[in-house]
């Protein structure tokens, strides 16, 4: 066995029973235990129900009667998933104790497609308020160098799996959650398209803009992720009631016609990024070139207008589900969540619905900026992960963020890994594509990702004595 | 960046959404502000009175 085998790897060797879900489960268990000291991407590790799952999921591969490519694969949930009978915080203080009776329907899902249950993973408060030092548990941190931010809110997600103390994990998307964390841990990270999967059972940050999704370590294991969690859910007012494509059965077709448009004034202007960012974002740009896509820069409204867009909304949104925790138990929450979603309880009603309004006006633009063109190209984060001690309060205001216009438009985005910076750091880039054509998307990043070698550098991790 | 409200008119919004904050964390609060009001003139630039919001009403519920 790879000291690291992807999901699509340990998928095969366990279908050919070459590989015990259990062996592979203890494995992970090992790697928590010894390295997760210093990572901290862990809330709450359920070995007792880890082992149960990978010998219930053995049993089933040797009797013939196996679920499918993620029968006796190990993953993490974000702590923002309820599961029934294990504690589900939001890594705050104000659920410390919560125990919720029943599963999150992705979290049920993923069980019924034979996943195996490490544990529930880090978070920035509620999704929302982080990194913070001021919680019940500290920070995750970034497994190339445990000094720097993981990015969040997924951190837990993007450590574990950029670790591989998880082969793959549930991460959620309101402004960049998913996107963020893929992109600082080197991982790919998919935000499907808003309804494709459900969000019932999953703690609220804001209605409209919340999406669940995977991070893994390549774009195939984020696929065959998808492939478990997506689908119609009545229990989710939002979830779209459509059928859910294969999304490994083009993988393989590579980019040649595909139409690809560079929002270059996003990373080159309107917030500028690092030189590492930038070169290997047009590195990528030569690389779907020479494979036979169409590349061309296109212009949209302002990163700032999108930015303001999607914060607003977000703010007030959540202000509106903390509200009665803030006027009553306000120090209860880390510093950063309060003050950040304070300051949605000071906008008007009237603003929300120009936000909302403006909203509308956004998505039609993109619409049309996308009549003929397949996939958008923009940037992820604007630098390598900065040190976590580093990160300014106002991070999620002060600078116009590269994700967050995708969740105003509900879009489906993926971040790729697509190198290293000169701190040994991942950078990335964002894939976006039409509404419900993640298919599309993975066939790109897998392309990428094939074409590339980011996927053979795995980090070297340090253990708490060395830390 | 200076918000343009100035810090007496905050404090009426802040006793009006109920927060119970501190003086000092009105202030800190108040030094953001100046973010959000760029943010809201963002968005506020006019739009054709007909402009639809991004959420429709639909009646029916499930």
């Amino acid at each position: 066995m790879p000291d690291f085998p992807t999901i699509a790897e340990a998928s095969r060797l366990i279908a050919d029973k070459k590989l015990s879900p259990v062996e592979l489960t203890q494995s992970c268990l090992d790697r928590i235990a010894r390295y997760d000291g210093v990572l901290h991407s862990f809330l709450l590790p359920t070995p007792e129900r880890a082992m149960a799952d990978a010998r219930a999921a053995e049993a089933r591969i040797m009797a013939g009667r196996s679920r499918g490519p993620l029968d006796g694969i190990p993953i993490g949930h974000k702590d923002i998933y309820n599961t029934a009978g294990i504690r589900t915080t939001g890594h705050s203080k104000l659920l410390e104790n919560n125990v919720p009776d029943r599963d999150s329907t992705v979290v049920r899902k993923w069980a019924e497609a034979g996943t195996v249950m490490l544990g529930k993973l880090a978070t920035h408060e509620f999704a929302m308020g982080g990194p913070s030092f001021d919680l019940p548990w500290p920070p995750a941190r970034n497994p190339w160098n445990p000094a720097h931010f993981t990015s969040g809110s997924s951190s837990g997600t993007g450590a574990a799996v950029t670790a591989g103390l998880a082969l793959g994990g549930t991460g959620s998307d309101t402004g960049g959650s998913i996107r963020g964390p893929a992109a600082l841990c080197g991982l790919a990270g998919i935000k499907p398209t808003y309804g494709l999967c459900s969000r019932a059972g999953v703690l609220p940050l804001s209605f409209t803009l919340d999406h669940t999704g995977p991070l893994a370590w390549t774009v195939e294991d984020c696929a065959l992720l998808l492939q478990a969690m997506a689908g119609y859910d009545p229990e989710d007012p939002a979830s779209a009631d459509r059928p859910v494509p294969d999304f490994t059965a083009d993988l393989d077709k590579g980019v040649k016609g595909l139409r690809i448009g560079v929002v270059r004034h996003f990373f080159e202007t309107d917030h500028r990024v690092g030189d590492t960012v930038r070169t290997q974002i047009d590195r990528a740009l030569d690389i779907f070139r020479d494979l036979g896509a169409e590349v061309r820069d296109i212009a949209l409204s302002p990163l700032e207008v999108w930015h303001a867009c999607g914060f607003l909304i977000l703010t007030a949104e959540s202000y509106a589900i903390h509200e009665p925790w803030l006027k009553t138990r306000f120090n209860d929450y880390g510093e950063l969540f309060r003050d950040r979603i304070a300051l949605g309880g000071l906008i008007r009603g009237s603003d929300y619905v120009q936000a909302l309004r403006r909203r509308r006006s956004l998505c039609l633009e993109l619409k049309a900026a996308m009549a003929d063109i397949d996939i958008l190209v923009s940037a992820v984060q604007p630098a390598e992960a900065p040190p976590i001690e580093d990160v300014p309060k106002w991070a999620t205001m002060e600078k116009p963020s590269f994700t967050i216009p995708f969740n105003v438009t509900g879009s489906p985005a993926l971040a790729l890994c697509t190198g290293f910076g000169a701190g040994g750091l991942p950078v990335a880039l964002q894939l976006v594509g039409k509404p419900f054509s993640e298919a599309m998307l993975f066939r790109a990043g897998h392309a990428y990702e094939t074409a590339t070698e980011w996927r053979r550098q795995r980090p070297r991790l340090a253990t708490p004595k060395a830390a | 960046m200076k918000p343009k409200i100035s810090e007496d008119a905050f404090a009426v919004l802040v006793e009006q959404a109920g927060l119970p904050l501190t003086d000092q964390q009105r202030r800190t609060l108040y030094e953001a502000y100046g973010m959000v009001e760029a943010m809201l003139a963002r968005v506020t630039e006019p739009l054709p009175r007909e402009a639809e919001p991004a959420l429709i009403f639909v009646p029916e519920v499930r």
